[in-house]
């Protein structure tokens, strides 16, 4: 945890609420970090990866110790101070060449995380033709049933989803904005056999006839095979915590009201326990009471005699 | 030409909207997702990894805005909007649900009561300067602190300065507002610790007392006592001496003892017992985490 100072400035205080747990929460920022060797495969790969986040990213221009599986501390540091809770670090060495991880972060604490080595890739640049606007939400694509069978791969699908998946909070989404997809292709095996394929392509909308558009893809890159290496899991207690939905936002369930068949709507309603004394009746001049004094009398005598019985009684 | 033949002419002319796939996509359209748990092609991903990869997305792709484009639809002047349902994918969150704000006692009556927060302007008309003026701070509205005359009352004491007291009066306004926030905190800060914050004044009241009574020469023994007033008991620790006759070895240990720890510190070797416990902490952990990864690998 880094200390937490109290704000000396109205700014300063915004920022701090700004980082403080929220509601609902928006888009997760990422971090590219660069490790203390890296090749030209595993940068270039770190910077498209990069460039279809951004805006929400944040690649860091100097090198860093960082061994994510070895200490996670350090990208702990990271993501609290930059606020983000995705990073990707790229490292080369000659055990693992071209290493990729992507980890993620649950209240500032690494969660799971998995290391992905580079087999071969094209970048973004030797792909000619037109490229996604900065800040469209790509389209995704996740093939192969190896994503349902291994629980790795489920964490590598889940981590690239929370990646690019961009601000789910909202309801409304561009047709003319939908430029991109992103496609990635889980191949099973063994341990150290498991292959993902990330192909990203931009899309284009030809007429077919019908109401629906014909799709026909170009690719835009980057384009890279990856080979799953070490990963780690979310633990079962954290996931639960992650996971959590608030209260506020969980829909709640409306009684008493149904739907038939062809869609009419029934409601049961309960009336509560009618009084008929207060029943208001038709009302007639001649049935109104004469003088207000006279019924005051009354009370005054019932509740006076009432007094005197008690007092009989006590004694 | 029959209405059936040109609608089939125009049909090819365009390539189709249709995929057909063995088991139907699972779509997540709050995410823009789609997920194909159809097997793959083998000797496809292998000798033409690319074109197959491709064509895989193309239909996915087609598949997904097929979907979307037969969503609920608004159009405004940027364009043509789809309506997404919730995302259906279960993702963590970033950081765990907000802990619910303590109330201050203000917040609890206005919420016994029903007093609902009305929103006021920042600029209120002040008569006088016939001028929208800052509710409150520097130069506001309505000040009664810069009346240039102010009418002394019948029932008031003649040589009170009444400038003064409007001054005092103020001061002790504020004054009570910080106690508030103060007791506020307060209360919060032992609520959150778990302890009721009754018990805690009270126990903080009891030390006060215990401290204000020994802090007399006499320890409040000619102290003017209240009515009722209850006899609090002061525990102070006796002092202890030594024996004049010991042991002669025991002393030597002793002295030897404080020499060791002279000599040790002279060394430079003293351990900061603290910064050792969080290096040690430290070490833990990591040694965990590389064993995990290292047992996973040799499966």
């Amino acid at each position: 945890m880094l200390r937490t100072a109290k704000p000396r400035t109205a700014k300063g205080k915004r920022i701090q609420l700004a980082k403080e747990p929220q509601l609902i929460e928006t888009t997760k920022q990422a971090l590219f970090i660069r490790g203390t060797t890296t090749s030209q495969l595993v940068s270039s790969a770190l910077k498209n990866l990069y460039q279809l986040k951004r805006p929400d990213g944040i690649l860091f221009s100097k090198r860093n110790e960082v061994r994510p599986f070895e200490d996670p501390r350090p990208l702990e540091f990271f993501a609290d101070k930059n606020d983000a809770a995705i990073l990707v670090v790229a490292s080369h060495s000659k055990k693992r060449p071209h290493n990729l991880v992507i980890a993620r972060t649950f209240d500032n604490q690494v969660m799971d995380m998995v290391e992905l080595g580079i087999e071969g890739g094209v970048s973004m640049e030797e792909f000619k033709g037109q490229k996604a606007a900065i800040g469209h939400r790509p389209l995704l694509l996740f093939h192969g049933d190896a994503f349902e069978s291994h629980e790795d791969l489920r964490t590598v699908r889940s981590l690239f989803m929370d990646l690019y998946r961009g601000d789910a909070t909202a309801d409304l989404v561009n047709l003319s904005g939908l430029e991109h997809v992103i496609s990635i292709t889980a191949v099973g095996g063994t341990e150290g056999n498991k292959r993902i394929h990330m192909r990203v392509f931009t899309v284009h909308l030809k007429k077919s006839g019908t109401k629906l558009p014909r799709v026909e893809l170009e690719e835009m890159g980057p384009s890279i095979d990856f080979v799953l290496r070490r990963y780690r899991l979310a633990d079962k207690e954290t996931w639960k915590m992650a996971t959590k939905v608030p209260k506020q936002v969980k829909e709640k369930k409306e009684k008493n009201i149904e739907f038939d068949d062809i869609g009419d709507k029934f409601g049961r309603v309960h009336m509560g326990k009618q009084d008929l004394g207060k029943l208001q009746t038709r009302k007639m001049k001649g049935l109104k009471r004469a003088a207000t004094d006279d019924e005051g009398d009354d009370a005054g005598e019932a509740v006076g005699s009432g007094k005197r019985q008690r007092a009989e009684d006590e004694e | 030409m029959d209405v059936t033949e040109q609608l089939q002419a125009l049909k090819d002319k365009y390539k189709s909207v249709e995929v057909e796939v063995p088991v139907p996509f699972e779509f997540d359209l709050g995410n823009l997702t789609a997920f194909d748990s159809n097997g793959l092609d083998e000797r496809r991903i292998k000798n033409e990894t690319n074109n197959y990869l491709k064509d895989l997305a193309r239909d996915g792709t087609q598949l997904l805005l097929n979907q979307i484009f037969a969503l609920p639809t608004k159009s405004s002047t940027d364009g043509v909007f789809a309506e997404l349902p919730e995302p259906t994918t279960v993702l963590p969150r970033a950081k765990p649900l907000p802990k619910p704000k303590l109330q201050t006692r203000w917040e609890k009556f206005a919420k016994a009561k029903g007093i609902q927060k009305r929103k006021k302007g920042r600029m209120v008309y002040d008569e006088q300067a016939d001028d929208y003026k800052p509710r409150w701070g520097y130069n506001r509205a309505n000040d009664n602190q810069d009346d240039w005359i102010i009418e002394v009352p019948d029932t008031a004491d003649p040589m009170e300065d009444q400038y003064e007291k409007r001054r005092d009066e103020k001061k002790e306004r504020v004054e009570k507002n910080k106690k508030q926030a103060r007791r506020n905190l307060e209360e919060r800060s032992a609520v959150e610790a778990g302890k009721n914050p009754k018990e805690v004044r009270k126990a903080q009241l009891e030390k006060a007392i215990v401290e204000s009574k020994t802090s007399t020469a006499s320890l409040g023994r000619f102290d003017k006592k209240l009515q009722n007033e209850d006899v609090v008991k002061i525990k102070r620790s006796k002092r202890k001496f030594e024996a004049t006759t010991i042991d002669a070895s025991k002393e030597a240990e002793s002295a030897m003892n404080i020499a060791k720890k002279v000599l040790k510190a002279g060394d430079s070797k003293v351990i900061n017992v603290s910064k050792a416990v969080k290096q040690v902490a430290g070490q833990a952990s990591a040694e965990m985490l590389g064993h995990k990864g290292k047992k996973r690998k040799s499966k």
